[in-house]
């Protein structure tokens, strides 16, 4: 309940926050990687930069809502200069709260429906 | 080409990430640069242009939104870590909190002075282009000699380097229609002097040429504070009449709330409305001079190339009307700034308090620096920590200077009230030196000196505390304790710092003792007058009423009868002027000097007159001011128009022309010998117009030669403001239209005329009280350090033979020797700055020894003190617990 509370808190998460996250919920990447991610998963809406990418990871990770990997990929694939990120559990949460407010809202369109054409008189 | 191109951008690239903070770059430089690297190469295999330009775009916002938001970030964690840190040490926080609202407050409350005065354009548009035009008599010592109409209309006529010229003098008419005759202060100007300032009125219209015209019916000018204190701001003022000089005069407009120059009026007037300024006579009269000229400047011209052109135009005058502009007197004209010429009085004080203000926030930083060094002596280890957590020097460097700039800012917010309250007290002080003090307020530019006062002096402390603390801190975390070399190091600035804030101190009680030594001196000079128990009653009668000199003699005779038989008044004069008449000591003597000649002693062609202040008093006047009589007789009642014409002299003309002669039975003439006045004796010399100006020649005529009804003065037998409604009934029962005003005790005056020195003196010595108090808790606090550092050493001395008397011996040697050190320093910063004070001072020089040694002993003896506690702390260690203890 006050994990819920506490992920709460955080919302709403900025795009550029929900989809790094978003990046991180299948597994561990490296920040090209993310970047790379969240462009083509937002066909180019969302685009980050370096510098935008690592104030975003620095803040996510001083949070909490991400933390650095000590899972590598093998010595042949492996870049020492890169570092991993994950998604701690509390990113998740974070995330699926994120997730969920925005369902709501959809629903909450829906209802009214907003989707629909308005007919004319 | 390729690694080239690349290392260029990545050189670029790297460029940018500075912007980031210190901690962030550690964490993530690396990694961004490899991210970067990868966007480049990706961009290169598409080879588009516009994905070059786009990429550098992205990456520079990035890198530009990205940066302030993480500086504002850590400068968060600082602040609140830095509260935290200020409430756990409460005593500390206080002190320097404390010690910093002084240091700023004094600063900003001095500054919004010297904002408005000195630095502030003019408030009128383009007001650097006004100036003052003046001729000057330079042979016979006379700056200003005034304008006569003819001299107005020359300089206007042939001068091609001023946009405008205009005149002004100040008069004092009654105007009647408003309640009680009520005497006002009226400026006579041009008809386009307000166009030339470029004040716009806020009710009606300014003045027009037509108003100006000779014969055009009479209108007037209020000025705001008028038009609000005695009619209330009546928006239907304009078109009212009032009754003047025996003629109705019509408001036309009202004026705006701008600071007036050259000096407050009530109202204003045409030229052509002035009795005297009108009158054919005063007009025809090369050398009847009594106007003011303003002028000003033609865009692109400089005020040098407008005095040349002045001084050409004078020179011409010179030889057209070689009688008006004797070749013995000097005659010249020039031009200053308006600016200058407004604040000349207030610019050597305002400094010198400027530079004091600044000592004391130099002295309270050098404090609070040393305070911060103590303090950071205990949180060496919690930096030591914070270090081995992986915070960077400059990182711990800036978390220092965000705790020093918010103790700053606290301090300086302090300050700020301080100086607030400080200013209705500071403008009355200004008010005495220069007519812009009204302009005094906090604003903008005020806020943002205190800003740049609290973060300039948070850099000087933030900065002096930081670059000494332990640059080892992994030494201190290994051993615990305080290394002996640094802690060595930091001493000696701590030594160093101290020194500075007794050299300061030294500088400012400096300043103080010689201002006080001058005001003493100033005090203690012989007035020449008795001045207790004189009431001295400003008298304004209506021009057009007494126009006939027989009517001004009916009335004087009558007033003086009138007053003489009111019980408790002693004696009863009349007189042009009284000594240390605020009016008077303002305008300075210049306008009341004339030159003359002395019968028998023809003056030489090149050869300067000499030259004379000029008072018409009835016979009375020196026994009520008790001026005593040196040789012959003083005036009688029969000393009038039938008898010759007859004038005293004072000691100080005696001895300028008759060194070893006896003046009575010589005559002398103010009109180039047409008339001759025979001096029938010699009076005391009297300090007129201040009592730091020595005696100058005078030569008093008898009011029945030269009636001047202006001042009365009533020598009363108990306290004199008591009679003051009497008298004032008593005049009014002779003529109910005679305006009474300024009424004040000579005493009070000459108490007044010392207002200046005495605010300047004690406003240096309430900056130096501050500066040695805070200078004494420095050495005291210092040498507490000291001894609690050599608990060790002191406990050894002890035990191996040293007696408590010694041990308190060594303790204040050190305090002493300190002292010392600042006072040597000090002793050669005051010298140096001396001219700072120099023309400030009345009788004692700058380099007075008797306050050097004083101000020297009060140091020691004040180290003295302050070291004594921490003495007799060192003299009572136990060397059994000292040497267990460590």
């Amino acid at each position: 309940m006050t994990h819920n509370k506490e992920a709460e808190s955080f919302l709403p998460l900025t795009p550029a926050m929900f989809h790094i996250l978003l990046a991180l919920a299948d597994g561990e990447k490296h920040g090209y990687a993310i970047l790379k991610e969240v462009a083509r998963r937002t066909a180019d809406k969302v685009k980050l930069s370096a510098g935008t990418l690592y104030g975003n990871l620095s803040r996510l990770e001083s949070e909490g809502l991400i933390a650095e990997s000590n899972h590598r990929p093998e010595v042949g694939l492996d870049d020492e200069r890169r570092r991993y990120y994950r998604l701690t559990e509390f990113g998740r949460a974070v995330a699926v709260a994120e997730a969920q407010r925005m369902g709501q809202a959809l629903v909450q369109a829906r209802a009214k429906k907003l989707f629909r054409k308005p007919k004319l008189a | 080409m390729q690694t080239q191109n690349d290392s260029f951008s990545q050189k670029l690239f790297r460029f940018l990430v500075r912007l980031l903070p210190f901690d962030f770059r550690i964490n993530y430089q690396g990694e961004m640069e490899g991210v970067f690297r990868e966007q480049q190469r990706e961009v290169a295999e598409r080879g588009g242009f516009w994905d070059v330009l786009k990429l550098w775009k992205e990456t520079i916002v990035g890198i530009f939104t990205t940066a302030p938001r993480e500086h504002w970030e850590i400068l968060l964690n600082d602040c609140a870590y830095a509260l935290r840190m200020m409430r756990k040490h409460p005593g500390f926080t206080v002190i320097a909190i404390l010690t910093l609202a002084l240091g700023i407050g004094a600063n900003t409350a001095i500054f919004s002075v010297v904002h408005a005065v000195l630095l502030r354009p003019l408030p009128y548009p383009d007001g650097h282009q006004l100036i003052f035009l003046r001729q000057q008599q330079n042979k016979l010592g006379i700056d200003d000699i005034q304008f006569s109409v003819h001299e107005i209309q020359d300089f206007r006529e042939q001068n091609h380097n001023l946009s405008g010229l205009v005149e002004f003098h100040a008069m004092s008419f009654i105007l009647y229609g408003h309640g009680d005759p009520d005497r006002v202060r009226t400026g006579v100007v041009s008809w386009n002097f307000f166009d030339l300032f470029g004040v716009q009125p806020i009710l009606g219209r300014t003045f027009q040429p037509a108003d100006e015209e000779p014969g055009a019916a009479p209108v007037l000018l209020l000025s705001y504070d008028y038009w609000k204190n005695n009619f209330g701001a009546d928006q239907n003022i304009v078109g009212k009449t009032f009754e003047m000089n025996d003629k109705v005069h019509t408001v036309i407009g009202v004026l705006p709330p701008v600071p007036q120059y050259p000096n407050e009026n009530d109202i204003y007037m045409p030229t052509s409305a002035c009795p005297f300024r009108s009158a054919q006579k005063f007009i025809e009269d090369r050398d009847a001079r009594m106007m003011e000229a303003f002028g000003r400047l033609k865009p692109g011209v400089s005020l040098a190339q407008a005095s040349a052109e002045m001084s050409t135009i004078a020179s011409r005058l010179k030889s057209t009307y070689a009688k008006s502009y004797p070749d013995n007197v000097g005659y010249q004209a020039s031009t200053t700034a308006l600016e200058r010429e407004l604040t000349k009085d207030a610019r050597p004080t305002l400094l010198l308090l400027l530079a004091a203000a600044a000592f004391v926030l130099l002295i309270a930083c050098a404090n609070v620096a040393n305070l911060t060094l103590s303090r950071m002596a205990r949180r060496e280890r919690e930096m030591a920590v914070r270090s081995a957590l992986g915070a960077g020097r400059s990182r711990l460097l800036r978390q220092l200077l965000t705790e020093s700039f918010l103790l700053a800012l606290i301090g300086g917010l302090l300050g700020l009230s301080l100086a607030y309250q400080s200013l209705h007290l500071l403008t009355d002080f200004a008010a005495r030196l220069t007519p812009r003090a009204h302009e005094i307020q906090i604003d903008t530019r005020v806020l943002l000196f205190t800003l740049v006062a609290a973060l300039g002096s948070s850099i000087v402390f933030g900065t002096l505390s930081a670059l000494f603390f332990r640059s080892n801190l992994t030494a201190s975390l290994k051993d615990g304790s305080s290394a002996a070399g640094t802690g060595r190091k930091q001493n000696r600035v701590r030594s160093v710092l101290i020194v500075c804030q007794v050299a300061f101190s030294f500088m400012l009680l400096i300043g103080a003792g010689l201002m006080f030594r001058s005001l003493l001196k100033m005090q203690q000079v012989e007035a020449g007058i008795v001045p207790q128990r004189v009431l001295a009653l400003r008298t304004t009668l209506s021009f057009s009423k007494y126009t006939t000199r027989d009517q001004y003699l009916v009335f004087i005779s009558k007033l003086l009868d009138r007053l003489k038989a009111e019980p408790g008044v002693l004696s009863v004069a009349i007189s042009g002027r009284y000594p240390f008449e605020p009016e008077f000591i303002a305008g300075g003597a210049q306008g009341v000097s004339f030159s003359f000649e002395v019968e028998g002693r023809p003056i030489q062609p090149g050869q300067a007159p000499p030259v004379t202040t000029f008072a018409a008093v009835s016979p009375d006047y020196f026994q009520t001011l008790k001026i005593p009589l040196k040789e012959g007789r003083l005036f009688t009642e029969n000393d009038d128009d039938k008898g010759p014409a007859v004038v005293l002299i004072n000691e100080a003309m005696k001895h300028q022309l008759w060194p070893n002669q006896d003046p009575v039975g010589k005559r002398v003439s103010g009109d180039g010998g047409q008339h001759w006045a025979q001096i029938i004796g010699v009076v005391g010399d009297v300090r007129e117009f201040g009592l730091e100006h020595p005696p100058l020649p005078e030569v008093y005529a008898p009011q029945k030669l030269n009636p001047q009804p202006g001042v009365v003065l009533v020598r009363t037998a108990a306290e004199p403001t008591r009679l003051a409604k009497t008298l004032t009934a008593a005049i009014h029962e002779i003529d109910p239209q005679i305006a009474v005003t300024r009424v004040k005790t000579v005493e009070q005056a000459r108490y007044e005329s010392m207002a200046n020195p005495r605010v300047t003196a004690s406003l240096l010595a309430l900056f130096a009280g501050l500066a040695l108090m805070i200078a004494m808790a420095g050495i005291g606090g210092i040498m507490a350090l000291n001894v609690s550092q050599r608990v060790r050493e002191i406990g050894i001395r002890i035990a191996l033979g040293a007696r408590p008397r010694n041990i308190v011996r060594m303790v204040l040697g050190q305090g002493l020797i300190l002292t010392l050190l600042g006072i040597g320093i000090g002793v050669t910063g005051a010298m140096a700055l001396s001219g700072l004070v120099k023309s400030l001072l009345f009788e004692v020089p700058p380099t007075d020894v008797l306050t050097f040694c004083g101000v020297g002993l009060t140091l020691l003896a004040a180290a003295v003190i302050a070291s004594y506690l921490p003495a007799r702390r060192a003299a009572a260690i136990d060397p059994n617990h000292a040497l267990r203890s460590e």
